[in-house]
């Protein structure tokens, strides 16, 4: 292998790279901002909606959930605009089907939360007369939500991963500046690990802090059982 | 004598099962009724029907001399879940397994109730959480979090909760049963403490020397029926019933005190 | 929204999308064969006491957990063919990104599978007289890949998911050829509906029967 590696040629570029990060943060914060509480929404429809919601939020939900992130993205940027009679740029597009993609694994992940909390809590909020939203405001959902942080988190790392798409409907990340540079410096294999070693920096770092946020929550959760 | 709660021909049906297959009942205020049965007679859902956790598939509920849930078409009653919330919050029960709210103190537990139900004001409701706990003897453990007291004191905590809402019956279903046996004590005194007072109580109870000093009445129930009723002397010390003789035989630990039974003979 | 839907074209352009149907098998097949048979050594090497095993083999899996698997795609695509032995196409760096990623995510599966399994089990197959791979494969292994299926089962579906990502290095898999034919015939609505529709339906099916029978797996305990 005489291949001769040039990385100065790429950190001349550097900036345009960090540029796209922050995009890619952008897409991912916004997403996040929408698709959290939106999630809540679907969750407490297909949780407690009477039949008539409860289904077509399931089937929005698992529609979502199975289909790949790319042909969302098209579809909300290619057939949206057309279909709508309104302008979409990239950006739009890519908040709009990440708020939504993500919001129904936030749903999901709401769903199991407030499940996983014992009949008890709902009984001894019920034998104190509150009713059931009270009792999901006051009782359930704060402490579904402490134990779905990790999960929460995952998820959203999970996003970020995902956001890579934007770039194939010309939306500057990371990744598309990457390429860019890529083609103009031919120095594609400097330029593709430069990026893929900024990804892991970040993603890694997330996920070693959730790490961390999952143990110490354990070892909290033995010493607070029941 | 004030009539707390009456049950005319209580049914409760899950699925093909009938629990409860009429059931009669008056308690009138002050009065202390302890249940006992074997696990599946229906003792715990006869109680969970007083506030209705559970609701009835058939008779009828007054509380505090009404009638709970409206007349529908035919025999059935409807009860809409609009009308039960405030008959919840007048009526206080107490867990087996205590159910705090582990994510609120003990002190936040106790004024949940007052707070957000009955809309209190705060400081109203510190004085009256306060109070309650003073009376299970935790005002100490006020700024505690539930995860860090005994079982013992986890259920006192949760009887003050109850009693924050100054209900008008209390239901105590099994409170002893997940304790371990040192920390048995200072539940039952707690609550023999409100039967004193005159607090109308239903309990559900395996402790059957408790229940000899602190009934009024002793009920047994069997297979959704009120088998044998009447003071503890008559149901404990001389049962009618071979069923409740053999249930009282499988309760070995069952050490009567002995004075009160002297006296009554 | 008085949009005319005209799917004629796609219907016309079938065969394209049935190409396109197979290839997406046909990535998918590859990736998961290969992906969950390097997986479990690659599991069993984060066991290993010996770092020349152990280290490799962690930072292998975190480096491919924590990177997108696009840019892992791109990176075989653009950057590896460089310095690269053989030819790369859209195929091979296609399925060389979407295999590691998976060896990656198996392995941990395997990893967690075989940690579930309580340490009493392996002392058993000791007190028997097995060796360590006799402990392995006859008690440890039957027991752990049980409890493994759903999970290997999401990895599947999640792969078949990102078999469309290879669309972005024109590979013609379902994504591209309804990307290809969308431009030939303006039918971007129609398209990308029908794309999504056609993932719906093979993924959706064995997501729901994962799910059903991982209650049912909760419920036995």
């Amino acid at each position: 292998m005489g291949y001769d590696w040039d990385f100065a040629v790429v950190l001349r570029d550097f900036d345009l790279l960090l540029l796209g990060l922050l995009n890619t943060l952008k897409v991912t914060g916004l997403a996040l901002l929408f698709g959290v509480p939106l999630g809540l929404v679907l969750a407490l429809c297909r949780l407690y909606g009477n039949a008539l919601i409860r289904w077509p939020v399931g089937l929005v939900i698992e529609f979502l959930r199975t289909t790949p992130p790319i042909a969302q993205l098209f579809w909300f940027f290619f057939a949206l605009p057309i279909l709508a009679g309104v302008e979409i740029n990239p950006f739009e597009a890519a908040v709009l089907t990440f708020s939504l993609q993500s919001s129904a694994f936030f749903a999901e992940v709401f769903r199991g939360g407030i499940q996983s909390i014992e009949r008890g809590q709902w009984e001894a909020a019920k034998a104190i007369g509150m009713t059931r939203n009270r009792a999901l405001r006051r009782v359930i959902l704060p402490q579904a939500v402490k134990r779905m942080i990790p999960a929460f988190l995952e998820r959203a790392i999970e996003l970020m991963k995902t956001t890579t798409l934007v770039g194939t409907i010309s939306y500057a990340d990371l990744l598309f500046r990457a390429n860019q540079i890529a083609q103009s410096t031919y120095r594609a294999l400097e330029v593709f690990t430069i990026a893929a070693a900024i990804y892991f920096v970040v993603i890694f770092a997330c996920s070693l802090g959730v790490r961390l946020l999952e143990t110490r929550m354990a070892r909290s959760g033995e010493s607070t059982a029941r | 004598m004030t009539e707390m709660l009456r049950l005319e021909g209580l049914v409760k049906r899950f699925d093909d099962l009938e629990v409860l297959k009429g059931i009669d009942l008056t308690v009138q205020k002050g009065e202390t009724i302890v249940l006992l049965g074997a696990s599946g007679s229906g003792k715990s859902t006869l109680l969970r029907c007083v506030n209705f956790m559970e609701v009835p598939s058939g008779g009828r509920v007054h509380l505090m001399g009404e009638p709970v849930g409206r007349d529908g078409r035919g025999a059935a009653i409807s009860y809409s879940e609009r009308d039960l919330v405030p008959i919840r919050a007048r009526v206080g029960m107490v867990f087996q397994h205590f159910n705090l709210f582990p994510h609120m103190t003990v002190l936040q537990n106790v004024m949940e109730g007052p707070r957000t139900v009955l809309g209190l004001p705060r400081s109203e409701c510190e004085a009256r959480a306060r109070k309650y706990l003073d009376k299970v003897g935790l005002g100490w453990k006020a700024d505690a979090w539930p995860s860090h007291l005994s079982g013992g004191q986890q259920q006192r905590v949760a009887i003050a909760r109850a009693l924050a809402m100054e209900p008008e019956i209390m239901l105590f279903d099994e409170a002893t049963s997940a304790l371990d046996p040192e920390l048995v004590g200072e539940v039952l005194d707690t609550i023999k403490e409100l039967a004193d007072e005159g607090m109308t109580l239903l309990i559900v109870t395996h402790e059957l020397g408790f229940a000899y000093t602190v009934a009024d009445r002793v009920l047994f129930l069997s297979a959704g029926r009120i088998l044998e009723e009447g003071r503890p002397e008559e149901v404990l010390l001389a049962p009618r019933e071979e069923q409740t003789q053999s249930f009282l035989r499988g309760h070995g630990r069952f050490r009567l005190p002995e004075t009160p039974a002297q006296e009554q003979a | 929204m008085d949009y005319a839907w005209d799917f004629s074209a796609i219907v016309q352009y079938r065969g394209l999308l049935l190409v396109g149907l197979l290839n997406t098998f046909k990535l998918a097949a590859v990736c998961l064969v290969l992906g969950l048979a390097f997986g479990l050594p690659v599991g069993l090497m984060r066991y290993a006491r010996s770092p020349w095993l152990n280290w490799p083999a962690t930072a292998f899996v975190e480096v491919f957990r924590n990177t997108p698997v696009l840019v892992q795609i791109m990176w075989f695509f653009f950057a590896f063919p460089i310095i690269s032995p053989f030819d790369i196409n859209a195929f091979t760096a296609a399925a060389l990104g979407l295999t590691l990623n998976t060896v990656a995510f198996s392995s941990e599966i395997y990893r967690a599978g075989i940690q579930s399994i309580a340490k009493g089990q392996w002392e058993a197959g000791k007190a028997l007289g097995m060796t360590g791979k006799q402990q392995l494969t006859r008690v440890i292994l039957p027991q752990a890949l049980r409890r493994m299926i759903p999970a290997f089962m999401n990895r599947a579906i999640e792969l078949v998911k990102m078999t469309s990502l290879a669309s972005v290095i024109a590979y013609g898999e379902l994504m591209h050829q309804a990307k290809t034919i969308s431009t030939i015939a303006f039918n971007p609505i129609e398209m990308y509906t029908v794309v999504a529709l056609i993932f719906f339906a093979l993924i959706a099916p064995p997501a729901l029967a994962v799910q059903r029978y991982e209650k049912s797996l909760e419920r036995r305990g």
